[in-house]
């Protein structure tokens, strides 16, 4: 007998017998609704329906699997953020519970903050993956009522030099994956008119059967105006409002909680189709409804779809809910009311308004030709119930539904081998050019052109500086989100997954080390961050450990710096058979620019000033790109220490203000060499320095390195000094790129530099 | 007219998305300026104080961005739907002498409605487009500081203020390569010159007519921006509007070579803003 039986409705609706089910129809249940369940989750629902006396249906279950999900729930990750990254609150953090991280820019603006990954869609569609990526993050940004003015988007990819014949079945080329997302991104960031003004791309082999795209974005918002990620109160009309609901991203959150394999091109229907001409006046309609005040509370529709925003909304705010699903207007007909529940069709809003403001909010939203439909009402009791032309086809208890599982996870440290090889083997010249071409560090001209980084016309540092020609990669890009006020939002990305492989710890302590560099090298203090922890299987223990690892380390350079974390994204199962992803916990840092006429570049300004290296510079090569150009191995990830680094990170900001400093880099992939070579090749100046092997290549953290007028060097070293911390002059600005043991002229490192990562793109 | 009269509309439609910063433009000289959607002018259901018509303003401004997508042709889908409800109206405004200006998208709105390269001082919107602004050689968007050189010598009532021969403002297009018909490029050339339309060419950082990247689009005669025969319709691809300020330019150290970088505080105006101030200078006399 079947375990689904048609209800007695003018519609398909199924009842599903799961009262009188083994676990071994359990477990077919879970498989065949494509609910992602475990047996064990699957029997909390059967107890939970038991109580209930009846079968559930199978709208009630669609919309647990999306609850439950890793994705939405966090169900393996909860407990160990609770443990170690959590509550570093400081007096300027306004919130952090909602989509997106909510900070006090000055007295009157906050800066909201969002990180997410779109690593699964992108590897089945790169293009509308990574567009709807940037879809998804513009709403965590907006529904919290904050105009979006900056996107952030730090991408993984396989090596880019793969022969197709080696590829794994079902594997895309990291060429092809590559230009798919780059055009998403671009196609929909630049029609939305949000500026992409940061980010990095990453080429390592872990990355070919998972790339990832992370998408992280920053909005502005006047604090009396942020709006809540919940439902306002009992008798508050919901709003359902944005593009129409189809069959597209059905079933996404689930496919992202699970590993990809050669089966996963099947599953394309998961992808949601994003249309940023849709977004683009939601944007503008959504910000009108909130500066006019007519809001009682806003949450974008993302993963999960109506599902997961309702139940949110309303478990929140401690109300239940009614919908009418007949409501919602649709794509195409025929759509069985769990799809149209579970949908992840892109740019909706749901906001929730006063009774007496429905006509207003809707005419705003006519007036941009975006549809809006009244699709139900708040309630008292904390139950949600669904009605379908009339019919009750879901009625739960939100909390059941919403507050999820949670697991703590088993973790094992995996068997390794120290190992270090590292030697000067010469052949400085040779290395220091195969450096410069490498894609990880060559010039990104071919993708970050193709972004526009300075639409809203507020961009002060742009990811390209230099001389107009020969521009390199800054270190933060820099906004000036207000009109009257000088203050700017400095912005980096960073994480070095070569030495997270490694060392999940040391790895991700660096990528807060770096990460803090960059804001301060740029003339901002360090504010706080987001994250956006991809990792493979958690199910697996040595996953788990790669995870637990990663968050202590974040957690304790978080602390002790201090810099809160305001938002994150965790996403797991970045795991085909064929290996996981390397340990990515890619962080978004935020800086307070005090004076933006007061920002510094990373190119050199003019010849016959002076070149000071802030910092100690130790043996360490662990991840580092002479151990990977050169195949000798180490183990010695670089450490740091978040006391150390917030000591010469204020120091060096209060350099900025004492000395005549032209210009600052900070020091990091190919150590001090490339760091050199880039400040050079962006400005046509050069210089002349003697470096050892150490000093050349070594990738050790808390290290910037300055250009001065030569009155002020001494004077700048000695303030370091007398500060007990490291700072030393190691040279002139001149000419050509001279080390010392070896030189090579600007065009020739130039040109290693411009090619490396264009000739695979054309 | 005077400066309180004065009245700039910043044209809207889905899609586009450079109005606020150009609004913010005149407002940084202290007249008024608005964004206005399209609907504003003929739909029904406006609320009347949001209702406008053309006569309300004393300059329109089309502004960048992809309105309606552009996903057939950049500038097409919003300038038939201004044929439909503003042609006349339109015509009217531009013989009359008002300024009209379209930057990036605003160029390829005005290119598709006839209004430029607008030989014809008569008929201010001829028929069907006579240019075509087309897909970059390099086939891809492209985001980039470009040199111009002002070669307009006083017809274009938008660059009366420049004082510098050569200027910096950036692109950011896919579509910006300045065509015109197959065979008759050089009758289109002459008809320019000799009407003084040629406003802006892109050079490289010497003051040179150079290829990519300094021509970032593989324009016809490195053209960047032109005006229509009488003047008061200007279109370019670049964006004077990301360079009305110096810290908007501090990327690039060209631009800062001739300042002591040291020393970025004082007058903070850049020559994007010139652009503006003439409109109002123009219209202070109108």
């Amino acid at each position: 007998m079947s375990v689904y039986k048609r209800a007695n409705t003018p519609f398909e609706l199924y009842e599903i017998d799961i009262l009188n089910a083994d676990d071994e129809t359990l477990k077919r249940i879970s498989e065949e609704l494509g609910l992602n369940l475990s047996i064990n989750e699957m029997k909390i629902i059967q107890d939970y329906f038991k109580k209930k006396g009846r079968n559930p249906y199978d709208i009630e279950l669609q919309a647990l699997g999306q609850a439950w999900s890793e994705h939405c729930c966090y169900k393996s990750s909860k407990y160990y953020l609770k443990q170690y990254l959590f509550g570093i609150n400081s007096d300027y953090v306004i919130s952090t519970k909602d989509d997106a991280g909510v900070v006090e820019f000055d007295d009157e603006y906050a800066y909201v903050v969002a990180l997410e990954s779109h690593n699964h869609p992108s590897a089945i569609e790169p293009y509308g993956g990574a567009a709807t990526g940037i879809g998804g993050i513009l709403r965590d940004v907006l529904c919290m009522g904050a105009q979006p003015i900056a996107l952030i988007d730090p991408l993984f990819f396989g090596n880019l030099d793969i022969e197709h014949s080696t590829l794994p079945k079902g594997v895309k080329h990291p060429v092809y994956l590559l230009s798919g997302v780059v055009a998403g991104i671009r196609d929909y960031g630049n029609r939305v008119g949000i500026p992409t003004v940061a980010g990095m791309v990453f080429f390592d082999e872990s990355y070919l059967t998972n790339c990832l795209v992370n998408v992280g974005c920053v909005g502005i918002v006047k604090k009396e105006k942020v709006i809540p990620s919940k439902a306002g109160g009992e008798g508050d009309i919901f709003i359902l409002a944005g593009g129409a609901t189809g069959r597209d991203g059905i079933h996404g959150v689930t496919f992202a909680s699970a590993e990809l394999s050669e089966k996963s091109e099947e599953e394309r229907s998961a992808v949601q189709l994003g249309n940023p001409i849709m977004k683009e006046p939601l944007i503008h309609a959504c910000l009108e409804i909130v500066e006019s005040g007519l809001l009682t509370g806003m949450k974008d529709l993302g993963g999960g779809g109506l599902s997961c925003a309702v139940g949110e909304m309303a478990f929140s705010a401690g109300y239940g809910a009614e919908i009418w699903l007949e409501k919602v207007h649709l794509k195409e007909r025929n759509m069985k009311p769990w799809e149209i529940w579970v949908s992840e069709s892109q740019e909706r809003m749901l906001l929730t308004v006063k009774p007496k403001d429905v006509d207003d909010v809707l005419y705003i939203f006519k007036k941009w030709d975006v549809p809006a439909r009244v699709i139900g009402v708040v309630k008292g009791d904390k139950i949600l119930r669904v009605y379908y032309k009339g019919y009750l086809i879901y009625e739960m208890d939100i909390e059941f539904v919403t507050s999820g599982v949670e697991y703590c996870r088993v973790y094992k440290k995996p068997e390794t081998v120290e190992r270090e090889e590292i030697r000067d083997i010469g052949n400085y010249k040779k290395i220091l050019l195969k450096m410069l071409s490498h894609p990880n560090i060559a010039s990104k001209e071919w993708i970050i052109r193709q972004y526009d980084h300075e639409v809203r016309a507020s961009t002060v540092l742009k990811p390209l500086q230099g001389r107009i020609g020969r521009e390199g990669h800054g270190d933060s890009a820099v906004v000036k989100p207000v009109d009257d006020s000088w203050k700017g939002i400095a912005i980096t990305a960073d994480v070095n997954p070569w030495m997270t492989k490694i060392d999940p710890f040391w790895g991700s302590a660096s990528a807060f080390d770096e990460m803090v560099r960059n804001l301060v090298a740029v003339n901002s203090i360090p504010h706080s961050f987001a994250d956006c922890l991809n990792f493979g299987n958690p199910e697996k223990p040595e996953r788990m450990w790669e995870f637990v690892e990663s968050v202590r380390a974040i957690g304790w350079m978080a602390k002790n710096y201090p810099l809160p974390c305001v938002s994150g994204n965790v996403s797991f199962y970045n795991e085909s058979p064929y290996g996981s992803v390397a340990p990515t916990p890619t962080l978004m840092g935020i800086g307070i620019v005090e004076d933006i006429r007061r920002v510094i570049t990373m190119y050199f300004k003019k010849r016959g000033s002076a070149i000071v290296v802030i910092g100690e510079t130790n043996h360490e090569f662990g991840g580092s790109l002479y151990s990977v150009i050169t195949g000798l191995k180490s183990s010695n990830v670089p450490k740091t220490n978040p006391e150390k680094l917030k000591n010469y990170a204020s120091n060096l900001l209060d350099a900025f203000k004492r000395f005549k400093i032209y210009s600052c880099h900070d020091i990091s992939e190919g150590g001090l060499a490339v760091a050199l070579a880039e400040m050079a090749i962006s400005s046509n100046i050069g210089f002349d320095v003697n470096l050892s092997f150490v000093e050349l290549f070594s990738e050790s953290n808390t290290r910037w390195v300055v250009e001065v007028s030569k009155r002020d060097a001494n004077k700048l070293v000695e303030f370091f000094t007398d500060n007990s911390l490291k700072a030393k002059v190691i040279g002139f600005t001149d000419s050509e790129l001279n080390y010392g043991s070896f030189s090579i002229t600007i065009d020739e490192a130039e040109k290693s530099f411009k090619t490396g990562l264009s000739k695979y793109l054309g | 007219m005077e400066k309180d009269e004065i009245r700039i509309a910043v044209m809207r439609i889905e899609g586009t998305n450079c109005e606020d910063e150009s609004v913010k433009a005149f407002k940084a000289l202290g007249v008024y300026a608005e964004t206005v959607h399209l609907k504003q002018f003929y739909s029904d259901f406006i609320k009347e104080e949001e209702m406008r018509t053309i006569w309300d303003y004393s300059c329109i401004v089309f502004p960048g961005g992809f309105s309606a997508g552009d996903y057939v042709r950049a500038g097409v889908i919003f300038s038939a739907r201004l044929k439909s409800v503003l042609r006349k109206d339109l015509e009217e405004f531009i013989k009359e002498g008002y300024p009209v200006l379209g930057i990036c998208n605003g160029f390829q709105i005005l290119v598709e409605l006839g209004a430029l390269p607008g030989f014809d001082e008569d008929r201010p919107i001829a028929d069907k487009p006579e240019m075509a602004l087309s897909i970059n050689d390099s086939n891809r968007f492209e985001c980039r500081p470009t040199f111009l050189k002002h070669e307009n010598k006083g017809k274009c009532i938008f660059t009366r203020r420049l004082k510098r021969e050569i200027v910096v403002f950036p692109v950011a297009h896919a579509e910006g390569k300045v065509t015109f018909p197959m065979g008759r490029e050089e009758e289109y050339l002459n008809t320019l010159k000799e009407n003084d339309q040629i406003v802006f060419r892109y050079v490289d950082k010497d003051g040179n007519y150079a290829g990519y990247p300094w021509n970032p689009n593989g324009s016809y005669y490195n053209i960047a921006g032109i005006c229509n025969v009488k003047g008061n319709v200007f279109g370019l691809m670049p964006h004077p509007e990301r360079a009305i300020w110096k810290w908007q330019l501090y990327s690039d150290i060209d631009l800062l070579v001739e300042n002591d970088f040291w020393e970025l505080e004082g007058n903070n105006e850049a020559d994007g803003l010139a652009i503006f101030r003439s409109i109002v200078e123009y219209l202070l006399k109108f």
